[in-house]
Parts: structure tokens; C-alpha cells; sequence
């Protein structure tokens, strides 16, 4: 067997090899997996919070996004120049008094604004454990904690 | 078969080449007080051996555009490009790192290969600490001082000091004009929870630092603080 036909052969036995083990296990798992032990500090895991668990949940995304599709309950905050950082403040800091158990989430665990408005809110000295969420959105909603979406095994 | 080992190595090789590689992935910016935008470029080449595309941007906040070199996608090797970000400062304070994503050619759609950095440091002119004064139920009404304290340069007076609560009163003190003031608050009662939004009006001549908010809480005192029973 030339060079070639080597390289044919091994390139088929590959192939067989990948497509049976997809045929067999189904496609490859995309679910979101957070990692406790790769956690930064004030981060936390979804699986960390009970359903039941009290808490103010503040959402970071766009407020067509928040408006459009958020999490039940949860208070907008972000730091688009068109709102009004005052009344994010005011609203947040009288749910806090109720609620002193704050996680923020964004739309993308990379999106990084949630950790600039978790240190607003820490900045406003209420003494509130504030967190933010890995995974952001996207853990919610693969939770099936977002209105309409499917908990993803 | 060494030969065929060769060709399958070379093809595996010529997958990892052919990448945009920047001189900087991170970039800081010392923003004027009254600036709006923040423009910062980022400078790349191909130093792969064939020609590489940007397939796709995001910088996850309306805040941040990426524009790529007047909409150029597509780079010959040896052939340079920027990416010019531009952030507009609206509502944000102290320093803030905003990030574009970039996906070039097969990157995974969940798995941006580059991520560029702008970290903006946005002065504070009007400084308010502590941002919340607290007593707790039943306690002394001691009256609590929150400080203005001015950043350096023309000076910024405060104009007004407004409580959305008849339940703490408010005195501004001015310690050096345009400079410093003492906020000093007092709760009127110390028998119910209640809290007031204080809000600080400013002649700042940047709206976004003219106004600036306080708070004032009458909480129920935690349970380490409560009397133990003997």
C-alpha cells in the first residue's frame, strides 16, 4: 500500500470511527457546564441556588432584551448611555432592603458587564452578598428558568 | 509511511496557521472628564500563508462599536488591518474594561478566537462616600456624615440636597467652597424600617456627573447584634 492509500485509510478509519460514535451517543453534549473549582471570586454557579432561594436577580443585558425576555422578577441594570443610572440605583438599593441576596447575569458568561454592575451595587454599601452568575443567561435559560425555555440535560 | 505520516502532520499544521495576529490585545485609555467617545485601534497582521477573514464581531454592550478597517474582512498573508472601537462613555464610572470578540476563519460559533480588551479609566469628579448611612432600629440617632468631596480642578458646587423621606433630615455643611462638603443626616425616628434616596444636585458642567444619589436606611438590627437572652 502506497503513501497515499495510507493516509486514505487512516483518514476512513477516522471518519467510521467518529460516525459510529455519533450514530451511538448522539451529537456531542453543548450544555453549559460550570466548573466550581474555576469559579472567580464572587462568581457562582446556578446549581449553587436553590429554585426557592430568595434572592434579587438583576439583569445587565439591553433593556429590549430584559423587557423582551428576563428572568420573572428580576430588575434591570445596565450602563447603556441612554438610561438613567439614578433610578437603577434607587430601585435596586429599596429591593435590596427586602432581598439582600443580589445576583447579577448578563447575556454572555465573556460579556464581563456583569461584573462592573455587581461592583456598583456592592459600591452602594448596603451590605447586600451580591454574586454573578457563570454562565449568565444562557445558564438560565438551559436550566429552564427563563419563561418558555427547556431545562437541557 | 513516513511519508503519509508526513502529509497527515503538514495538514494538521496548515490548520493552526494562517491566523491574524495582533500587536495588542489590550489597550488603556485615560478618558477626559468631559469626553463622550473613546476611540482606541487595534493594530493586526496575517502572518499566516494564506488569506485569513473576520467572520464575525461583537463587543456584548451597545455601548462599544468595531468597525474593521472601513468593513475589510478579508486579509491576504503579509497584509495588515485595524480594528477601531469606539465606546461611549454614558453612564459609566472609574475604570471599565469592555471586550470585542472576533471569529475568524471556522472558529466555533460559542468560541471567538480573539478577544480585544479596552480598559477605560473614567475620572470621578464628584466623589460621595459612604454612598449609605445605617442605623438600626432602636438605636441612637446619631447623626452620620456622608462627605462630597470634589475631584481636582474648576470647582463643582452642590446646588441642592433633596430626601425622598420625612424620616431623616439633611444639613449640607460646606467645608472648603466648590471643594468639599459634609452631608450630615439624621434620622427623625428610630422606631420603624425606612429608608430615603438623597439626592445631590451639582453646577457640574458634565451632565452625567451633575447629579449623584445617597442613601439612609433604618434596618432591624442582625440577629449577632440583638441582646442575648441570659
Amino acid at each position: 500500500m502506497n503513501a497515499l492509500g495510507q493516509l486514505a485509510a487512516v483518514v476512513g478509519i477516522s471518519l467510521a470511527a467518529a460516525g459510529g460514535t455519533y450514530w451511538i451517543k448522539g451529537p456531542p453534549g453543548r450544555a453549559l457546564i460550570c466548573d466550581l473549582a474555576t469559579l472567580k471570586p464572587g462568581e457562582v454557579c446556578l446549581e449553587q441556588i436553590s429554585p426557592d432561594a430568595k434572592v434579587l436577580w438583576v439583569d445587565a443585558r439591553l433593556r429590549k432584551d430584559w423587557v423582551k425576555i428576563g428572568l420573572p422578577g428580576s430588575v434591570l441594570w445596565n450602563l447603556d448611555p441612554g438610561e438613567d443610572m439614578q433610578t437603577f440605583e434607587a430601585e435596586v438599593a429599596m429591593r435590596i432592603l427586602e432581598t439582600p441576596r443580589v445576583i447579577v447575569y448578563c447575556g454572555d458568561e465573556n460579556c464581563g458587564l456583569s461584573q462592573q454592575i455587581a461592583d456598583k451595587i456592592r459600591g452602594l454599601q448596603l451590605g447586600a452578598e451580591v454574586s454573578v452568575l457563570r454562565g449568565g443567561w444562557r445558564a438560565l435559560s438551559e436550566a429552564g428558568r427563563i419563561k418558555d425555555s427547556n431545562p437541557k440535560s | 509511511m513516513r511519508i503519509g505520516i508526513f502529509i497527515w502532520l503538514a495538514l494538521a499544521v496548515c490548520t493552526q496557521a494562517g491566523g491574524l495576529e495582533f500587536t495588542e490585545t489590550l489597550k488603556e485609555v485615560n478618558a477626559g472628564a468631559d469626553a463622550t467617545l473613546v476611540t482606541t485601534e487595534f493594530s493586526f497582521t496575517n502572518k499566516g500563508d494564506k488569506p485569513a477573514s473576520i467572520t464575525k464581531s461583537d463587543s456584548g454592550c451597545s455601548c462599544l462599536k468595531a468597525e474593521i478597517s472601513g468593513g475589510k474582512l478579508t486579509y491576504a498573508p503579509g497584509e495588515s488591518g485595524v480594528v477601531r472601537t469606539t465606546f461611549a462613555m454614558g453612564n459609566f464610572s472609574g475604570t471599565v474594561d469592555k471586550m470585542v470578540a472576533l471569529w475568524i476563519d471556522g472558529d466555533p460559533a460559542d468560541s471567538p478566537s480573539t478577544r480585544l480588551t479596552v480598559r477605560v479609566h473614567i475620572p470621578v469628579l464628584v466623589g460621595v462616600e459612604p454612598k449609605t448611612v445605617k442605623w438600626d432600629i432602636g438605636a441612637k440617632a446619631d447623626p452620620q456624615i456622608i462627605r462630597i468631596q470634589m475631584a481636582e480642578g474648576k470647582p463643582i458646587r452642590v446646588t441642592g440636597v433633596t430626601s425622598s423621606s420625612e424620616s431623616f433630615a439633611c444639613e449640607l455643611k460646606t467645608v472648603e467652597e466648590g471643594k468639599q462638603y459634609d452631608l450630615v443626616v439624621t434620622p427623625r425616628t428610630i422606631d420603624a424600617p425606612g429608608m430615603s434616596v438623597i439626592r445631590i444636585e451639582t453646577d457640574c458642567a458634565i451632565s452625567r456627573h451633575r447629579i449623584q444619589q445617597a442613601f439612609a436606611v433604618m434596618r432591624k438590627p442582625s440577629p449577632s447584634q440583638l441582646p442575648v437572652k441570659p
